[in-house]
């Protein structure tokens, strides 16, 4: 029950402030990336092509379903809305082609997942960067 | 993870105290994804036409077509799928699926049984039950929930009776210039029935297929170029269709032991909320008891807010086969009113929209208006001598994935 009243107040908070947020795409500072295209992001995001310019493969990162960032990150990313971005998903799922990107529960759990998971990318507001995360991308609205 | 909570900004008070009340470790959960995944997708839909003298069908593959009762079977479906994960790299998927199919009834059928492994990046292999991909898009067409229509256009789509083979394929992606270029080829045996009149089928099990596609994907565009060939391993069941020993008279109908050869082109272009799709395709039949065919088709769609309206244009026209061999003209009279089933020659001109009112749950309503010549009989179902070839389809339907 408590963890549910604090998602509501993160997706509240977060809503007011999603369509002026400053979101950028982010990776582990450790793999010594400094700059993805927006090109390169789409094709990661989309399971076109899961590939870092260091050789690793990319294993992207989804805010929560209900998180607004995820509908600004898309919006922001391909013009499309979350009924697109779920189509889009459900063609390839039940095609048995790529998976979408892993799903976290939490918005919090982006930045940590980033650096727990080898070639991790995700995307976040600037204030949840941690010192141990490099913007990558900056997704201006 | 209250500590994560609290590094939001900015920080809402009432964020902050119920972050401190959360006992440590309520939010910490397992970080590996779960390994086996179960979703589902599946249509309701309604249509009905405004002629009774054709049975309309979504493809080749269903029996009977609609008249001009609302009727729920040609576009309702139901799909279930189980994702099984062994690693990074490696999957399993099992997909089921029930739809109005060959045999007039709604037998569930496993559609795919794959292993799929991720080489790199840029090689994935996948051998097993795997969707045919003669066109694209093709191998999600039962999807109603990732398609823009309400069901793919039939005078381009209609003739696949293929769903699924056994089979395997091999997929390379590898970047050029700005963009992707992608290739797949896959071999294998076909793993179906088609139907052919009210009790009698071809059974197209075990014929070899193969095929492959390019694609080029960069910005907005995608386009594919394929080519699929099948070889028929059983013969189709002409004489029992005709009443008279067809192949006896005309041994150059005979399908068993030749190919049919699908070739395509498709464009995709998304912008925002500008959605365009255009494609062509031509069948080429070794056998003379299918008449060759091209088709067409181009979509539009805009987006609105949870609207989608779109129209769009679908065109086939097969030739004309000619019968060589000198025979009684009576049976020729016969031979010929069989083989007439294969021809088309029709244009349809379709509108609707697509609501996409809730999460995960689309609803649409279109109207396909087509004219075609009164020979124009190849995509249709007992079709009557009344048969002008013009038709007018309404349909809705409430697509959902879950």
């Amino acid at each position: 029950m408590r963890l549910q009243r604090c998602l509501l107040a993160l997706a509240l908070s977060l809503f007011a402030t999603a369509a002026r947020a400053e979101l950028v795409v982010a990776v582990d500072t450790r793999l010594g990336i400094t700059r993805l295209s927006r090109e390169e992001v789409v094709n990661i995001f989309l399971g076109r092509y899961r590939k870092l310019p260091s050789g690793q493969a990319a294993m992207p990162i989804d805010q929560p379903t209900s998180s607004p960032l995820r509908k600004e990150f898309y919006r922001r990313l391909v013009g499309k809305d979350l009924s697109e971005i779920n189509a889009y998903w459900a063609r390839l799922i039940f095609s048995g082609k790529t998976s979408p990107p892993m799903q976290t529960e939490n918005t919090e759990d982006v930045g940590p997942l980033i650096q727990a998971i080898p070639g991790g990318i995700g995307y976040l507001e600037r204030s949840q960067l941690t010192p141990d995360l490099r913007v990558v991308l900056e997704m201006a609205p | 993870m209250p500590l994560a909570c609290l590094m939001l900004q900015p920080v809402h008070p009432l964020l902050f105290a119920l972050a401190l009340a959360l006992p440590i470790g309520v939010a910490a959960e397992d970080k590996d994804p779960p390994r086996l995944g179960i979703k589902g997708f599946g249509t309701l839909g309604l249509a009905r036409s405004d002629d009774s003298d054709a049975g309309f069908v979504r493809d080749l593959s269903q029996p009977r077509g609609l008249t001009t009762h609302w009727s729920g079977k040609i576009d309702s479906v139901l799909g279930v799928q189980a994702n099984y994960r062994f690693g990074e790299r490696t999957e399993a998927v099992l997909q089921a699926v029930s739809r109005y199919r060959y045999d007039n009834g709604f037998g569930p059928e496993i559609t795919w049984a794959f292993l799929r492994h991720d080489f790199s990046p840029e090689w994935s292999l996948r051998a097993g039950r795997i969707g045919t991909e003669f066109f694209m898009l093709s191998d999600s067409r039962l999807v109603g929930y990732a398609n823009l229509t309400v069901r793919p256009p039939v005078e381009f789509y209609g003739p696949l009776v293929f769903s699924y083979f056994d089979g395997l394929d091999l997929a390379a992606t590898t970047q050029l210039g700005s963009g992707l270029l992608r290739g797949k080829l896959f071999a294998g045996h076909a793993a179906e029935r088609a139907p052919v009149a009210p009790g009698l089928s071809w059974n197209l099990q075990g014929s070899r297929m193969f095929g492959g596609h390019v694609d080029y994907l960069s910005g907005p565009w995608q386009v594919r170029l394929g080519h699929t060939a099948i070889r028929f391993s059983h013969e189709m069941p002409i004489n029992e269709f005709a009443g008279i020993d067809v192949l006896g008279l005309a041994p150059q109908l005979a399908a068993q032991g030749t190919w049919s050869h699908y070739d395509s082109l498709g464009v995709v272009y998304e912008q925002g909320a500008l959605q365009i799709q255009g494609m062509v395709n031509r069948i080429h039949n070794e056998t003379d008891q299918y008449e060759d065919s091209w088709a067409g088709y181009l979509i539009g769609a805009y987006r609105l807010g949870n609207f989608t309206p779109y129209t769009g244009y679908s065109q086939t026209r097969s030739s004309p086969l000619s019968l060589p061999a000198e025979m009684p003209a009576a049976q020729a009279a016969v031979i010929r009113y069989a083989l007439s089933y294969s021809h088309s020659d029709q244009r349809t001109i379709f509108i609707g929209t697509r609501w996409d009112f809730a999460q995960n749950l689309a609803l649409k309503a279109q109207v396909d208006r087509t004219h075609g010549q009164p020979d124009s009989r190849f995509l249709f179902r007992e079709t009557t001598s009344g048969w002008d070839g013009r038709m007018t389809v309404f349909s809705l339907a409430l697509d959902f994935v879950f």
